[in-house]
Protein backbone atom coordinates (compact mmCIF):
# COMPACT_ATOMS: atom_id res chain seq x y z
CA UNK A 1 0.00 0.00 0.00
CA UNK A 2 2.44 2.33 1.14
CA UNK A 3 4.59 1.66 -1.87
CA UNK A 4 1.69 2.33 -4.23
CA UNK A 5 1.03 6.15 -2.39
CA UNK A 6 5.06 6.83 -3.12
CA UNK A 7 4.45 5.53 -6.68
CA UNK A 8 1.60 8.28 -6.87
CA UNK A 9 3.39 10.85 -5.62
CA UNK A 10 6.38 10.60 -7.67
CA UNK A 11 4.23 10.15 -10.71
CA UNK A 12 2.69 13.11 -10.39
CA UNK A 13 5.90 15.22 -9.82
CA UNK A 14 7.74 13.29 -12.09
CA UNK A 15 4.42 13.56 -14.71
CA UNK A 16 4.85 17.13 -14.21
CA UNK A 17 8.09 17.46 -15.43
CA UNK A 18 7.31 15.46 -18.74
CA UNK A 19 4.75 17.79 -19.42
CA UNK A 20 7.26 20.50 -19.54
CA UNK A 21 8.85 18.82 -22.05
CA UNK A 22 5.79 17.94 -24.27
CA UNK A 23 4.46 21.56 -24.32
CA UNK A 24 7.24 22.58 -25.92
CA UNK A 25 6.52 20.02 -28.40
CA UNK A 26 3.01 21.02 -28.01
CA UNK A 27 3.36 24.98 -29.01
CA UNK A 28 5.70 23.90 -31.82
CA UNK A 29 2.81 21.78 -33.20
CA UNK A 30 0.28 24.08 -32.70
CA UNK A 31 1.57 26.98 -34.05
CA UNK A 32 3.56 26.30 -37.46
CA UNK A 33 2.13 22.01 -38.15
CA UNK A 34 5.80 21.07 -37.54
CA UNK A 35 6.91 17.82 -35.44
CA UNK A 36 10.33 19.38 -34.25
CA UNK A 37 12.31 16.15 -33.92
CA UNK A 38 15.06 17.89 -32.84
CA UNK A 39 12.96 18.05 -29.06
CA UNK A 40 15.24 14.97 -27.61
CA UNK A 41 18.90 17.06 -28.66
CA UNK A 42 17.29 20.07 -27.23
CA UNK A 43 16.29 17.99 -23.94
CA UNK A 44 19.93 16.04 -24.08
CA UNK A 45 21.48 19.91 -24.70
CA UNK A 46 19.78 20.87 -21.62
CA UNK A 47 20.59 18.24 -19.43
CA UNK A 48 24.12 18.69 -20.21
CA UNK A 49 24.15 22.37 -19.67
CA UNK A 50 22.63 21.60 -16.05
CA UNK A 51 25.47 19.21 -15.77
CA UNK A 52 27.83 21.41 -16.71
CA UNK A 53 27.14 24.59 -15.05
CA UNK A 54 27.33 22.12 -11.84
CA UNK A 55 30.09 20.59 -12.54
CA UNK A 56 32.26 24.14 -14.08
CA UNK A 57 30.60 26.81 -12.48
CA UNK A 58 29.72 24.84 -9.27
CA UNK A 59 26.25 26.63 -9.59
CA UNK A 60 23.19 24.62 -8.30
CA UNK A 61 20.56 22.82 -10.63
CA UNK A 62 18.06 24.73 -10.19
CA UNK A 63 20.29 28.28 -10.34
CA UNK A 64 21.04 27.23 -13.79
CA UNK A 65 17.39 26.94 -15.41
CA UNK A 66 17.30 30.69 -15.73
CA UNK A 67 20.59 31.22 -18.14
CA UNK A 68 19.36 27.09 -20.06
CA UNK A 69 16.35 28.81 -20.48
CA UNK A 70 17.48 31.54 -22.11
CA UNK A 71 20.30 30.16 -24.14
CA UNK A 72 17.18 27.55 -25.46
CA UNK A 73 15.43 30.64 -26.08
CA UNK A 74 17.95 32.18 -28.03
CA UNK A 75 19.01 28.89 -30.16
CA UNK A 76 15.59 27.98 -30.99
CA UNK A 77 15.34 31.30 -32.52
CA UNK A 78 18.51 30.77 -34.32
CA UNK A 79 17.76 27.15 -35.42
CA UNK A 80 14.33 28.39 -36.57
CA UNK A 81 15.89 30.76 -39.35
CA UNK A 82 18.70 27.89 -40.18
CA UNK A 83 16.74 24.80 -40.54
CA UNK A 84 13.11 26.18 -40.99
CA UNK A 85 12.37 29.23 -42.18
CA UNK A 86 12.82 28.52 -45.40
CA UNK A 87 11.40 25.25 -45.58
CA UNK A 88 8.04 25.89 -43.74
CA UNK A 89 5.43 25.92 -46.91
CA UNK A 90 7.52 22.93 -48.07
CA UNK A 91 5.28 19.86 -47.65
CA UNK A 92 5.38 18.09 -43.91
CA UNK A 93 8.82 15.52 -45.39
CA UNK A 94 10.50 18.94 -45.83
CA UNK A 95 10.52 20.19 -41.90
CA UNK A 96 10.46 16.22 -40.60
CA UNK A 97 14.07 15.98 -42.87
CA UNK A 98 15.07 19.46 -41.52
CA UNK A 99 14.58 18.93 -38.10
CA UNK A 100 15.77 15.69 -38.15
CA UNK A 101 19.33 16.64 -39.47
CA UNK A 102 19.66 19.35 -36.97
CA UNK A 103 18.92 16.61 -34.32
CA UNK A 104 21.89 14.50 -35.91
CA UNK A 105 24.42 17.43 -35.80
CA UNK A 106 23.38 18.27 -32.44
CA UNK A 107 23.67 14.72 -31.17
CA UNK A 108 26.93 14.08 -33.28
CA UNK A 109 28.66 17.34 -31.35
CA UNK A 110 27.73 16.08 -27.92
CA UNK A 111 28.67 12.89 -28.46
CA UNK A 112 32.15 14.13 -29.85
CA UNK A 113 32.73 16.61 -26.70
CA UNK A 114 31.04 14.77 -23.58
CA UNK A 115 31.07 11.08 -25.35
CA UNK A 116 28.14 8.81 -24.76
CA UNK A 117 29.23 8.08 -20.56
CA UNK A 118 26.30 8.31 -18.39
CA UNK A 119 26.25 11.39 -16.30
CA UNK A 120 24.24 12.10 -12.85
CA UNK A 121 23.88 15.42 -11.24
CA UNK A 122 23.81 15.08 -7.33
CA UNK A 123 21.26 17.39 -5.48
CA UNK A 124 22.16 16.02 -1.90
CA UNK A 125 19.17 17.49 -0.82
CA UNK A 126 17.30 14.03 1.28
CA UNK A 127 14.19 13.13 1.63
CA UNK A 128 10.88 14.47 3.21
CA UNK A 129 8.99 12.03 5.19
CA UNK A 130 5.13 12.46 5.22
CA UNK A 131 3.37 9.80 7.44
CA UNK A 132 4.62 6.54 6.14
CA UNK A 133 5.77 7.69 2.50
CA UNK A 134 8.86 9.63 1.87
CA UNK A 135 9.39 11.59 -1.20
CA UNK A 136 12.80 13.31 -2.23
CA UNK A 137 13.29 16.96 -2.25
CA UNK A 138 14.35 17.31 -5.65
CA UNK A 139 11.62 15.81 -7.45
CA UNK A 140 9.19 18.13 -5.13
CA UNK A 141 11.28 20.82 -6.30
CA UNK A 142 10.83 19.87 -9.77
CA UNK A 143 7.25 19.14 -9.95
CA UNK A 144 6.71 22.77 -8.52
CA UNK A 145 8.89 24.42 -11.02
CA UNK A 146 7.69 22.61 -13.34
CA UNK A 147 4.47 23.88 -12.28
CA UNK A 148 5.11 27.23 -12.51
CA UNK A 149 6.48 26.92 -15.63
CA UNK A 150 3.19 25.42 -17.03
CA UNK A 151 1.27 28.27 -15.15
CA UNK A 152 3.55 31.00 -16.69
CA UNK A 153 3.05 29.80 -20.01
CA UNK A 154 -0.10 29.71 -19.71
CA UNK A 155 -0.42 33.16 -18.50
CA UNK A 156 1.84 34.48 -21.10
CA UNK A 157 0.06 32.88 -24.12
CA UNK A 158 -3.58 34.36 -23.01
CA UNK A 159 -2.76 37.30 -21.19
CA UNK A 160 0.02 38.91 -22.73
CA UNK A 161 -0.18 40.79 -26.29
CA UNK A 162 2.47 38.66 -27.68
CA UNK A 163 1.15 35.41 -26.42
CA UNK A 164 -2.22 36.34 -27.83
CA UNK A 165 -0.10 37.22 -31.30
CA UNK A 166 1.34 33.57 -31.28
CA UNK A 167 -2.26 32.32 -30.29
CA UNK A 168 -3.46 34.17 -33.39
CA UNK A 169 -0.80 32.83 -36.04
CA UNK A 170 -1.16 29.14 -34.57
CA UNK A 171 -5.53 29.77 -35.28
CA UNK A 172 -5.22 31.36 -38.74
CA UNK A 173 -1.92 32.70 -39.57
CA UNK A 174 -3.85 34.78 -43.44
CA UNK A 175 -5.45 37.05 -40.93
CA UNK A 176 -2.90 37.51 -38.58
CA UNK A 177 -0.84 39.13 -41.11
CA UNK A 178 -3.81 41.26 -42.48
CA UNK A 179 -3.82 42.30 -38.68
CA UNK A 180 -0.44 43.05 -38.64
CA UNK A 181 1.32 40.26 -37.05
CA UNK A 182 5.07 39.84 -37.98
CA UNK A 183 4.10 35.91 -38.36
CA UNK A 184 7.32 35.10 -39.17
CA UNK A 185 8.91 37.14 -35.57
CA UNK A 186 5.72 35.18 -33.56
CA UNK A 187 6.75 31.79 -35.81
CA UNK A 188 10.54 31.88 -34.07
CA UNK A 189 9.95 33.21 -30.74
CA UNK A 190 7.62 30.29 -30.53
CA UNK A 191 10.12 27.69 -31.79
CA UNK A 192 12.23 29.46 -29.25
CA UNK A 193 9.84 28.92 -26.31
CA UNK A 194 9.94 25.36 -27.44
CA UNK A 195 13.16 24.81 -27.53
CA UNK A 196 13.61 26.93 -24.00
CA UNK A 197 10.82 23.96 -22.25
CA UNK A 198 12.28 21.09 -23.96
CA UNK A 199 16.20 22.54 -22.64
CA UNK A 200 14.50 23.04 -19.47
CA UNK A 201 12.80 19.87 -18.54
CA UNK A 202 16.23 17.57 -19.56
CA UNK A 203 17.58 19.96 -16.96
CA UNK A 204 14.99 18.88 -14.55
CA UNK A 205 15.02 15.73 -15.35
CA UNK A 206 18.94 15.32 -15.05
CA UNK A 207 17.95 16.49 -11.51
CA UNK A 208 16.78 12.74 -11.14
CA UNK A 209 17.73 10.68 -13.56
CA UNK A 210 21.09 9.61 -15.14
CA UNK A 211 21.55 10.45 -18.61
CA UNK A 212 23.87 10.35 -21.38
CA UNK A 213 23.96 12.80 -24.90
CA UNK A 214 21.54 10.04 -26.16
CA UNK A 215 18.83 10.16 -23.10
CA UNK A 216 17.20 12.84 -24.87
CA UNK A 217 15.47 10.71 -27.97
CA UNK A 218 14.24 8.85 -24.39
CA UNK A 219 12.17 11.61 -23.42
CA UNK A 220 11.45 12.92 -27.10
CA UNK A 221 9.23 9.52 -27.30
CA UNK A 222 7.48 10.10 -24.23
CA UNK A 223 6.95 13.53 -25.20
CA UNK A 224 5.41 12.45 -28.30
CA UNK A 225 3.12 9.75 -26.71
CA UNK A 226 2.08 12.38 -23.83
CA UNK A 227 0.85 15.12 -26.72
CA UNK A 228 -1.17 12.14 -28.78
CA UNK A 229 -2.46 11.20 -25.47
CA UNK A 230 -3.91 14.62 -24.36
CA UNK A 231 -4.36 15.92 -27.76
CA UNK A 232 -2.03 17.42 -30.61
CA UNK A 233 -2.18 21.13 -29.80
CA UNK A 234 -3.89 21.22 -26.85
CA UNK A 235 -1.79 22.62 -24.17
CA UNK A 236 -4.37 21.70 -20.88
CA UNK A 237 -3.79 17.89 -23.13
CA UNK A 238 -0.29 18.19 -22.75
CA UNK A 239 -0.66 18.81 -18.48
CA UNK A 240 -2.89 15.86 -18.52
CA UNK A 241 -1.37 13.01 -21.07
CA UNK A 242 2.14 14.10 -18.76
CA UNK A 243 0.81 13.31 -15.38
CA UNK A 244 -1.20 9.96 -16.82
CA UNK A 245 2.45 9.17 -18.40
CA UNK A 246 4.12 9.61 -14.82
CA UNK A 247 1.88 8.05 -12.98
CA UNK A 248 1.43 4.90 -15.21
CA UNK A 249 5.40 4.43 -15.48
CA UNK A 250 5.80 5.00 -11.32
CA UNK A 251 2.90 2.33 -10.87
CA UNK A 252 3.76 -0.07 -13.69
CA UNK A 253 7.31 -0.40 -11.97
CA UNK A 254 6.29 -1.74 -9.02
CA UNK A 255 4.85 -4.59 -11.41
CA UNK A 256 7.84 -4.78 -13.89
CA UNK A 257 11.15 -3.95 -14.70
CA UNK A 258 11.55 -0.53 -15.84
CA UNK A 259 12.93 -1.47 -19.32
CA UNK A 260 9.48 -2.88 -20.40
CA UNK A 261 8.53 0.87 -20.60
CA UNK A 262 9.19 2.18 -24.56
CA UNK A 263 7.58 -0.99 -25.28
CA UNK A 264 3.96 0.01 -23.37
CA UNK A 265 4.33 3.31 -24.30
CA UNK A 266 4.79 2.76 -27.78
CA UNK A 267 1.83 0.15 -27.27
CA UNK A 268 -0.03 4.03 -25.52
CA UNK A 269 1.04 5.78 -28.82
CA UNK A 270 -0.34 2.84 -31.14
CA UNK A 271 -3.78 2.50 -29.33
CA UNK A 272 -5.00 5.78 -28.65
CA UNK A 273 -3.82 6.76 -32.52
CA UNK A 274 -6.13 3.45 -33.46
CA UNK A 275 -9.07 4.74 -31.08
CA UNK A 276 -9.17 8.57 -29.92
CA UNK A 277 -6.42 9.98 -32.75
CA UNK A 278 -7.44 13.25 -31.62
CA UNK A 279 -6.42 12.61 -28.03
CA UNK A 280 -8.36 13.30 -24.75
CA UNK A 281 -8.43 17.05 -25.35
CA UNK A 282 -8.22 17.30 -28.74
CA UNK A 283 -10.15 19.48 -30.77
CA UNK A 284 -12.06 17.86 -33.24
CA UNK B 1 -7.28 65.02 -55.61
CA UNK B 2 -4.88 62.52 -53.88
CA UNK B 3 -6.12 58.78 -54.54
CA UNK B 4 -5.56 57.02 -50.71
CA UNK B 5 -5.04 53.78 -52.86
CA UNK B 6 -3.46 53.95 -56.82
CA UNK B 7 -2.85 50.56 -58.72
CA UNK B 8 -0.89 50.80 -61.66
CA UNK B 9 -0.68 47.62 -64.57
CA UNK B 10 -0.48 45.31 -61.81
CA UNK B 11 0.38 42.24 -62.85
CA UNK B 12 0.35 39.07 -60.32
CA UNK B 13 -0.62 35.04 -59.49
CA UNK B 14 0.55 32.22 -57.87
CA UNK B 15 3.87 31.14 -58.42
CA UNK B 16 3.97 30.66 -62.58
CA UNK B 17 0.54 31.25 -63.45
CA UNK B 18 -0.65 34.58 -64.01
CA UNK B 19 -3.97 35.61 -63.15
CA UNK B 20 -4.04 39.34 -63.54
CA UNK B 21 -2.65 41.29 -66.21
CA UNK B 22 -1.91 44.60 -66.44
CA UNK B 23 -4.92 45.98 -64.03
CA UNK B 24 -4.77 49.93 -63.15
CA UNK B 25 -7.31 51.03 -60.12
CA UNK B 26 -8.06 54.23 -58.83
CA UNK B 27 -9.56 54.76 -55.57
CA UNK B 28 -9.62 58.42 -53.86
CA UNK B 29 -12.26 58.58 -51.61
CA UNK B 30 -15.82 57.16 -50.97
CA UNK B 31 -16.79 53.62 -51.76
CA UNK B 32 -15.11 51.77 -54.92
CA UNK B 33 -16.78 48.66 -56.03
CA UNK B 34 -15.15 45.81 -58.09
CA UNK B 35 -17.08 43.13 -59.59
CA UNK B 36 -16.91 40.46 -62.06
CA UNK B 37 -17.85 36.77 -62.18
CA UNK B 38 -16.24 33.61 -60.36
CA UNK B 39 -12.61 33.15 -61.57
CA UNK B 40 -12.27 36.80 -63.00
CA UNK B 41 -9.25 37.86 -60.35
CA UNK B 42 -11.00 39.69 -57.55
CA UNK B 43 -9.45 37.97 -54.87
CA UNK B 44 -6.38 37.87 -56.48
CA UNK B 45 -6.41 40.88 -56.84
CA UNK B 46 -7.39 41.44 -53.20
CA UNK B 47 -4.33 39.57 -51.74
CA UNK B 48 -2.08 41.23 -53.92
CA UNK B 49 -2.89 44.49 -52.80
CA UNK B 50 -2.77 43.42 -49.13
CA UNK B 51 0.77 41.61 -49.61
CA UNK B 52 -0.60 38.06 -49.47
CA UNK B 53 0.83 37.08 -52.28
CA UNK B 54 3.38 38.86 -54.61
CA UNK B 55 3.47 41.12 -57.30
CA UNK B 56 5.08 39.96 -60.98
CA UNK B 57 4.94 43.40 -62.03
CA UNK B 58 3.52 46.96 -61.46
CA UNK B 59 3.24 49.05 -58.45
CA UNK B 60 0.81 49.69 -55.98
CA UNK B 61 1.10 53.23 -54.23
CA UNK B 62 -0.75 53.59 -50.77
CA UNK B 63 -0.99 56.81 -49.57
CA UNK B 64 1.77 58.33 -51.57
CA UNK B 65 3.79 55.69 -50.78
CA UNK B 66 4.83 52.79 -53.23
CA UNK B 67 4.35 49.25 -51.12
CA UNK B 68 4.65 47.09 -53.44
CA UNK B 69 7.69 45.35 -51.71
CA UNK B 70 6.70 45.49 -48.43
CA UNK B 71 5.05 42.21 -46.48
CA UNK B 72 1.69 42.04 -45.63
CA UNK B 73 1.81 43.05 -41.64
CA UNK B 74 3.79 46.24 -42.48
CA UNK B 75 0.66 47.35 -44.81
CA UNK B 76 -1.54 46.72 -42.42
CA UNK B 77 0.31 48.59 -40.26
CA UNK B 78 0.10 51.51 -42.63
CA UNK B 79 -3.78 51.06 -42.75
CA UNK B 80 -4.74 48.65 -45.34
CA UNK B 81 -7.08 46.56 -43.55
CA UNK B 82 -8.85 43.39 -45.41
CA UNK B 83 -12.36 41.90 -43.79
CA UNK B 84 -11.18 38.49 -45.64
CA UNK B 85 -13.45 36.69 -47.72
CA UNK B 86 -14.73 33.81 -45.85
CA UNK B 87 -13.89 35.94 -42.65
CA UNK B 88 -10.84 34.23 -41.22
CA UNK B 89 -11.79 34.64 -37.70
CA UNK B 90 -9.44 33.62 -34.57
CA UNK B 91 -12.06 31.32 -34.47
CA UNK B 92 -10.75 29.89 -30.72
CA UNK B 93 -10.59 33.13 -29.20
CA UNK B 94 -13.41 35.27 -28.19
CA UNK B 95 -15.47 37.49 -29.90
CA UNK B 96 -13.37 40.21 -27.69
CA UNK B 97 -10.25 38.85 -28.09
CA UNK B 98 -11.05 39.07 -31.88
CA UNK B 99 -11.61 42.48 -31.60
CA UNK B 100 -8.27 43.20 -29.65
CA UNK B 101 -6.50 41.42 -32.11
CA UNK B 102 -8.42 44.10 -34.63
CA UNK B 103 -6.30 46.71 -32.33
CA UNK B 104 -3.06 44.80 -32.29
CA UNK B 105 -1.64 47.80 -34.21
CA UNK B 106 0.14 50.40 -31.65
CA UNK B 107 -1.74 52.83 -34.44
CA UNK B 108 -5.08 51.32 -33.65
CA UNK B 109 -4.24 50.65 -29.79
CA UNK B 110 -4.17 53.93 -29.36
CA UNK B 111 -7.55 54.47 -30.21
CA UNK B 112 -9.25 51.08 -28.93
CA UNK B 113 -11.23 52.44 -26.31
CA UNK B 114 -12.99 54.84 -29.21
CA UNK B 115 -13.03 52.29 -31.80
CA UNK B 116 -14.15 49.65 -29.41
CA UNK B 117 -17.82 51.75 -28.43
CA UNK B 118 -18.41 52.69 -32.49
CA UNK B 119 -18.17 49.11 -33.09
CA UNK B 120 -20.64 48.22 -30.68
CA UNK B 121 -22.88 51.34 -31.16
CA UNK B 122 -22.79 49.53 -35.15
CA UNK B 123 -23.49 46.26 -33.86
CA UNK B 124 -25.31 46.31 -30.52
CA UNK B 125 -25.69 42.34 -31.10
CA UNK B 126 -21.41 41.76 -30.30
CA UNK B 127 -21.63 43.56 -27.01
CA UNK B 128 -23.61 41.22 -25.12
CA UNK B 129 -21.51 38.40 -26.93
CA UNK B 130 -17.70 39.32 -26.02
CA UNK B 131 -17.38 36.06 -24.20
CA UNK B 132 -18.52 33.69 -26.54
CA UNK B 133 -15.74 32.07 -28.74
CA UNK B 134 -15.98 33.19 -32.73
CA UNK B 135 -16.51 29.49 -33.90
CA UNK B 136 -19.22 29.51 -31.53
CA UNK B 137 -21.49 32.12 -33.84
CA UNK B 138 -23.72 31.82 -36.80
CA UNK B 139 -22.48 32.90 -39.71
CA UNK B 140 -24.23 36.30 -39.51
CA UNK B 141 -22.38 37.23 -36.45
CA UNK B 142 -18.97 35.73 -37.57
CA UNK B 143 -19.52 38.56 -40.65
CA UNK B 144 -20.58 41.29 -38.11
CA UNK B 145 -17.16 40.05 -36.32
CA UNK B 146 -15.16 40.05 -38.95
CA UNK B 147 -16.27 43.75 -40.31
CA UNK B 148 -16.12 45.12 -36.38
CA UNK B 149 -12.42 43.48 -36.33
CA UNK B 150 -11.57 45.26 -39.71
CA UNK B 151 -12.94 48.69 -38.05
CA UNK B 152 -10.46 47.86 -34.77
CA UNK B 153 -7.78 48.24 -37.11
CA UNK B 154 -8.37 51.94 -37.47
CA UNK B 155 -8.12 51.44 -41.24
CA UNK B 156 -7.07 53.96 -44.17
CA UNK B 157 -8.99 51.80 -46.08
CA UNK B 158 -11.42 49.47 -45.57
CA UNK B 159 -11.50 46.17 -47.92
CA UNK B 160 -14.12 43.80 -48.17
CA UNK B 161 -13.80 40.66 -50.23
CA UNK B 162 -17.50 38.91 -50.61
CA UNK B 163 -19.34 40.47 -47.05
CA UNK B 164 -22.17 39.05 -48.19
CA UNK B 165 -20.99 35.65 -49.25
CA UNK B 166 -23.07 32.56 -47.43
CA UNK B 167 -25.32 35.20 -45.92
CA UNK B 168 -29.10 34.97 -46.25
CA UNK B 169 -30.96 37.81 -48.17
CA UNK B 170 -31.70 40.12 -45.39
CA UNK B 171 -28.33 39.50 -43.50
CA UNK B 172 -26.90 40.59 -46.83
CA UNK B 173 -29.07 43.81 -46.44
CA UNK B 174 -28.28 44.31 -43.06
CA UNK B 175 -24.27 44.50 -44.47
CA UNK B 176 -24.92 46.62 -47.08
CA UNK B 177 -26.69 49.16 -45.43
CA UNK B 178 -23.52 49.00 -42.66
CA UNK B 179 -21.38 49.47 -45.74
CA UNK B 180 -22.69 52.24 -46.81
CA UNK B 181 -23.28 53.35 -42.91
CA UNK B 182 -19.78 53.51 -43.20
CA UNK B 183 -19.41 55.53 -46.42
CA UNK B 184 -20.93 58.26 -45.24
CA UNK B 185 -18.76 58.28 -41.87
CA UNK B 186 -15.91 58.91 -44.43
CA UNK B 187 -14.24 55.72 -44.59
CA UNK B 188 -12.76 54.97 -47.92
CA UNK B 189 -13.43 51.31 -49.04
CA UNK B 190 -13.21 49.08 -51.50
CA UNK B 191 -15.63 46.46 -51.99
CA UNK B 192 -14.95 43.17 -54.13
CA UNK B 193 -18.57 41.66 -54.24
CA UNK B 194 -20.64 38.90 -56.18
CA UNK B 195 -24.00 40.92 -55.44
CA UNK B 196 -23.41 43.36 -58.53
CA UNK B 197 -26.62 45.39 -58.26
CA UNK B 198 -26.22 46.05 -54.60
CA UNK B 199 -22.52 46.85 -54.96
CA UNK B 200 -22.89 49.51 -58.12
CA UNK B 201 -26.19 50.98 -56.32
CA UNK B 202 -23.41 51.82 -53.41
CA UNK B 203 -20.75 52.08 -54.98
CA UNK B 204 -18.97 55.86 -55.87
CA UNK B 205 -16.80 54.21 -58.77
CA UNK B 206 -16.64 50.43 -59.86
CA UNK B 207 -14.40 48.58 -62.25
CA UNK B 208 -15.65 45.15 -63.90
CA UNK B 209 -12.71 42.49 -64.28
CA UNK B 210 -12.84 39.99 -66.48
CA UNK B 211 -10.40 36.67 -67.30
CA UNK B 212 -7.79 38.95 -64.89
CA UNK B 213 -8.06 42.09 -67.09
CA UNK B 214 -9.84 45.57 -66.76
CA UNK B 215 -12.69 45.54 -68.93
CA UNK B 216 -15.38 48.41 -68.01
CA UNK B 217 -14.97 51.09 -65.57
CA UNK B 218 -17.12 54.09 -64.28
CA UNK B 219 -19.51 55.47 -61.51
CA UNK B 220 -21.49 52.55 -60.24
CA UNK B 221 -24.61 54.40 -61.46
CA UNK B 222 -23.19 54.31 -64.96
CA UNK B 223 -22.09 50.83 -64.53
CA UNK B 224 -26.24 50.10 -63.24
CA UNK B 225 -27.28 50.95 -66.49
CA UNK B 226 -24.04 49.82 -68.75
CA UNK B 227 -25.96 47.45 -71.69
CA UNK B 228 -22.86 45.28 -70.91
CA UNK B 229 -23.16 44.80 -67.43
CA UNK B 230 -26.73 44.58 -67.24
CA UNK B 231 -26.31 41.59 -69.22
CA UNK B 232 -23.36 39.78 -67.64
CA UNK B 233 -24.15 40.26 -64.61
CA UNK B 234 -27.81 41.53 -64.27
CA UNK B 235 -29.34 39.04 -66.18
CA UNK B 236 -31.40 42.06 -67.95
Amino acid sequence: MLAYVNAVISGILIGLAYAIAALGLNLIWGVMKVINLSHGAFIAFGMFAAYMSVKLLGVSVYTSLIPIFVAGLIVGIVAFFVSLYRVLNAPELTTLLSTYSLSLILIGLGTFFFTTNPRAIDTHLGSITLGYSSISYSRIIVGLISLFLAGTLYLFLFKTSLGKAIRAVSQNPTAAKLYGINTTLVLSISFGIGVAFASVSGALIASLFPFTILSGGVYELKSFVICVLGGLGSPAGAILGGLILGLLENLLSLKMPVDYMPFIEFSILVIILLIKPNGILGRR
Amino acid sequence: MSCVLEIKNLNAGYGEIQILWDVSIKTCSGLCAIIGSNGAGKTTLLRAITGIIPTMSGSIIFDGKDITKLPAHIRAQMGVIMVPEGRLLFGEMSVLENLQMGAYLKRAKDKYKQNLDFVFSLFPKLSERINQKAQSLSGGEQQMVAIARGLMADPKILIFDEPSLGLSPKLTIEVFSIIKNLKEKGIAMLLVEQNVHLSLSIADNAYVLSEGKLVLSGSGGDLLENPQVKEAFLGL
